[in-house]
């Protein structure tokens, strides 16, 4: 019988976790505390700053994209922004979006920034570089150049860079708040012993990290645990109830 | 007339028991010989023999605890002989089938068959099947009889009753007898479990039939397999304690214990330390919340505490300066309280999470579970086939005999632990059906322990033929 | 070393036990009928648990902090090691591992500093424990697929380490095993 009860939960759910994240676990792993090239980048006009200018006030997100993209890019940009209006995070960060493409200038990237809504937030920079070759090869990012499509061949990008210059995590895709949260823990330093990898598409898993709290907290399959106590306390309950009730006495 | 069949049920379970006990033995005994490279066994054979092993000794020793339970309850409400014969043919039905898929099957997930490795198929292709067809076996007819006794517990007391909470009040009316409500206790944690195995097993048969198209989540299902695996090793404990608590005051020629609000608290406290403690099994996976970890500490150190406040101490005080008539059931009660103290120092020493980290599946662990195994739970079992033999058949206590039989079984039994204990400190896995070399103690202690066992297996078999006799005498008597 | 310490630890409480088991039996079998019992039974019982569950208290406070999950947290590691265990077998390498086609590399570890080990499995459940040169079980942790325990530490002495499975695995379980270099 009971099978019949997961089979019925599993028809019922399959639909929820279809359209679950499927990015690939491993170029997530690649590069994790190694140290960011100290490429020299230019945010404004007048202002020419270096990675560790920028990470040593405060934890990077780092944010590779293009502006001539008609792929991911926009979806990557607005999809960040919506998610960290929701964040209100007490451990600091700033958003760099950088360009990978040598052809993009100054002036695209504040284009960007405006048409985003994003040109007077503190929190996001808008940058261009020189050194996106040496950037790239420190973080392990390989974009394509596709010269039928005119487009780089590229992932959404999100790289954790600690207030020591070092990538402590990378997200790939365009991912939900809880994993942005998780990234910005680990640029912050903060532990959690443990993660679950990416792609895998299980059901009944027990726990999922909140990094608020720095706790897992419980998933679907906690409930599988809690299942067995509350089954017997009801069958005790029943059992009470219908012998004393439903029973002659004696 | 029902009398005269739950004695019979209960001799036929006694007989049961300890045969499968020596033959499991024996395959333990067989396990330490390949370790010490005495003898030579494939890793498969070795492994097959260490899955029969764990789950029929869980199995024979949890039936043990509940037809002593069920037999002593007859004093106190009537409980239905057809669970118990249900019980009895399932449990013989489901070890049969269990022995296929491990003998013939070789079948090696071990007793714990974590996920995922029961389907990562290094045996027979039936086997995986078999072997969860013959845990659903096991569970059915277990669930029938614990839910049968709880029931007719039901049916006398209410809930309020059943768990002593009257008792917290001054001057209860009714009293609930130790023997109910420490029955009660465990019965519920033993149906908690096996709903956990009913899941566990649902969910490992979801993924078998789903063609991949389901796949399970390896933490959830591993806190499932202990939620289940080491609470019912636990509760087995509790049901020799159940007995204790009827027994040990009247083979003593004493007043019968009864129920305080200390004795009440005590046992209501314990049933929820005991379902939460089989969390200390998951402190190396560091994908269990931390919250998870500290609980299965606190919980597993509380434990100790009714243990040790309440019932060892009550023992204490039953026999200290006080004149006693011992016969050898009240000393296997006993000496069983003092193996299963000392075996529990062991387990709260391993419940520490930093001492885990260095002794978690190392041969400390067997070397706690077979210490309040083999020389508590064992003897808790022992006493009670002897007490109940004795009841029935005039079998005569020969004083020295039965003192050089104890010695042997003390001798073999500390013999045999000390090499696991010596063993765990020197950080030898457990679970290895050979020793890398690089282990040089490894070998000539498991030849240590397999000595020591054969000892203990000795005073076993001295024990059994004394007691056979006896229940195949109670089994083929007309009344 | 630490473990001998529990060894002893333990003999000890056990041959305490065994003495006060001892002396209750010795008690009860020299009792006549005019010393009956112990006197105050429910305050010793009060004391005895008392006492008892300030022990454990002291002892949880104390080891709880030193548990592994809360081991070198605010610490940035100097190197991190990638851990794929398999049936029968470890891959360790500084890159991730492709789970798709997994190749490994020497292990070369730096001495006093934090070193991360990044543990997963491809297949069943294994463990992962490290044992020093003198065959002492130093840390470990369990590699289950679909996780990645972290495990931190950092290596006192140079030397050869090796890492021994301690989940039960299947048919060469004992004979899974790895090693790697502290320099």
């Amino acid at each position: 019988m009971f099978k019949n009860i997961v089979f019925t939960f599993v028809t019922i759910n399959s639909w929820f976790f279809a359209n679950a994240q499927t990015a690939s676990g491993i170029e997530e792993e690649t590069n994790i505390y190694e140290r960011i090239y100290n490429a020299p980048i230019r945010v404004s006009r007048n202002q020419q700053l270096t990675f560790t200018d920028l990470n040593n006030k405060k934890p990077l997100l780092l944010a590779l994209i293009f502006t001539k993209c008609a792929g991911v890019c926009n979806p990557f940009l607005l999809q960040l922004k919506e998610n960290l209006q929701f964040i209100n995070s007490d451990n600091p960060f700033t958003i760099l979006v950088l360009s990978f493409d040598p052809r993009d200038r100054l002036g695209d990237m504040n284009l960007l920034a405006q048409k985003l809504g994003l040109e007077n937030n503190k929190k996001w920079i808008f940058a261009v570089t020189d050194s996106i070759a040496l950037l790239n090869q420190s973080i392990g990012f390989y974009p394509r150049w596709d010269s039928v499509r005119s487009q780089y061949d590229h992932d959404a990008l999100l790289v954790g860079i600690n207030k020591e210059g070092y990538i402590t995590k990378k997200l790939i895709g365009i991912r939900d708040k809880l994993d942005l949260d998780l990234l910005i823990s680990s640029v912050n330093n903060i532990y959690s012993p443990t993660y679950r990898l990416p792609n895998k598409n299980i059901l009944f898993s027990c726990f999922n990290y909140d990094p608020k709290t720095g706790k897992n907290r419980p998933g679907l399959g906690w409930l599988f645990i809690a299942l067995p106590a509350v089954l017997a306390m009801s069958l005790l309950l029943s059992i009470s109830f219908i012998v004393h009730n439903k029973l002659p006495a004696e | 007339m029902e009398s005269i069949k739950i004695k019979k049920i209960t001799a036929v379970w006694i007989i049961t028991v300890l045969v499968l006990f020596i033959v499991s033995i024996v395959l333990g005994i067989l396990m330490r010989l390949n370790q010490g490279e005495i003898i030579e066994q494939s890793p498969i054979t070795f492994y097959s023999n260490m899955t029969t092993h764990g789950l029929t000794m869980i199995g024979i020793w949890f039936v043990a605890g509940m037809a002593a339970v069920n037999y002593l309850m007859q004093r106190y409400v009537k409980t239905s002989y057809t669970a118990n014969v249900i019980a009895y043919v399932l449990t013989v039905i489901g070890v049969l089938i269990f022995w296929t898929t491990t003998f013939v099957g070789k079948f090696h997930a071990g007793w714990t068959f974590l996920y995922p490795l029961p389907f990562k198929v290094m045996w027979a292709t039936w086997a995986t099947p078999l072997f969860l067809v013959s845990l659903t076996v096991f569970g059915l007819g277990w669930l029938i009889w614990s839910i049968s006794l709880m029931t007719q517990l039901l049916k006398k007391y209410s809930i309020a009753q059943v768990f002593a909470w009257q008792h917290f009040r001054k001057n209860p009316k009714v009293e609930t007898p130790p023997f109910i409500l420490i029955t009660m206790i465990t019965l519920i944690g033993i149906i908690t479990c096996l709903f956990a195995a009913v899941i566990l097993i649902a969910l490992f048969f979801a993924e078998y039939f789903s063609n991949g198209n389901f796949l399970n989540d390896a933490l959830l299902m591993k806190n499932l397999t202990y939620f289940f695996g080491h609470t019912i090793a636990n509760e087995m404990l509790y049901l020799g304690l159940a007995v204790i608590y009827e027994l040990f005051s009247e083979v003593s020629g004493r007043p019968k214990w009864r129920t305080t609000w200390y004795v009440a608290l005590a046992w209501n406290l314990t049933l929820i330390f005991i379902l939460t403690a089989f969390f200390h099994h998951l402190y190396m996976d560091f994908a269990q919340p931390e919250g998870f970890q500290i609980i299965g500490q606190l919980a597993s150190y509380l434990a100790s505490l009714p243990a040790a406040g309440v019932t060892v101490f009550s023992v204490f005080i039953a026999v200290y300066r006080t004149e006693i008539k011992w016969s050898l059931t009240n000393l296997l009660f006993f000496i069983g309280v003092a193996g299963w103290v000392i075996g529990g120092l062991g387990a709260v020493i391993d419940a520490t999470i930093t001492n885990n980290v260095l002794l978690h599946n190392t041969l400390w662990v067997p070397a706690h579970f077979h210490t309040y195994n083999a020389m508590g739970n064992v003897l808790f079992s022992l006493a009670f086939f002897y007490w109940f033999t004795n009841q029935f058949t005039k079998n005569i206590e020969d004083g020295k005999f039965t003192k050089l039989t104890l010695a042997i079984l003390l001798i073999g039994g500390i013999g045999f632990l000390l090499a696991f204990y010596i063993g765990g400190a020197d950080s030898i896995p457990r679970r290895y059906s050979n020793y890398p070399t690089d282990f040089t103690a490894a070998a000539p202690l498991a030849t240590m322990g397999a000595i020591f066992a054969t000892i203990y297996l000795t005073a076993i078999l001295i024990f059994f033929f004394k007691i056979y006799k006896g229940c195949l005498k109670i089994l083929f008597s007309p009344s | 070393m630490q473990q001998q310490m529990i060894l002893l630890v333990f003999l000890i409480l056990a041959g305490i036990t065994t003495v006060v088991f001892t002396y209750v039996y010795a008690s009860s079998k020299k009792a006549g009928q005019e010393k009956q019992g112990m006197s105050n039974p429910l305050r010793k019982r009060f004391w005895f648990l008392l006492i008892l569950f300030v022990v454990l208290g002291i002892f949880a406070s104390v080891t709880i902090p030193k548990s592994p999950y809360f081991l070198f947290a605010d610490e940035t590691p100097k190197k991190i090691v990638h851990v794929s265990a398999m049936q029968f077998a470890f891959i360790l390498s500084e890159k991730a591992i492709d789970p798709k086609s997994p190749s490994g590399e020497p292990i070369e570890l730096p001495a006093n500093e934090l070193v991360e080990f990044r543990v997963t499995s491809l297949d069943v459940n294994h463990g992962f424990a490290i044992y020093d040169q003198s065959n002492t079980l130093i840390t470990q942790t369990q590699a289950m697929p679909g996780y990645v325990n972290r495990l931190r530490h950092k290596f006192k002495e140079p030397g050869k380490y090796n890492i021994l499975c301690l989940e039960f695995c299947g048919m060469a379980h004992h004979g899974m095993r790895s090693s790697f270099i502290v320099k």
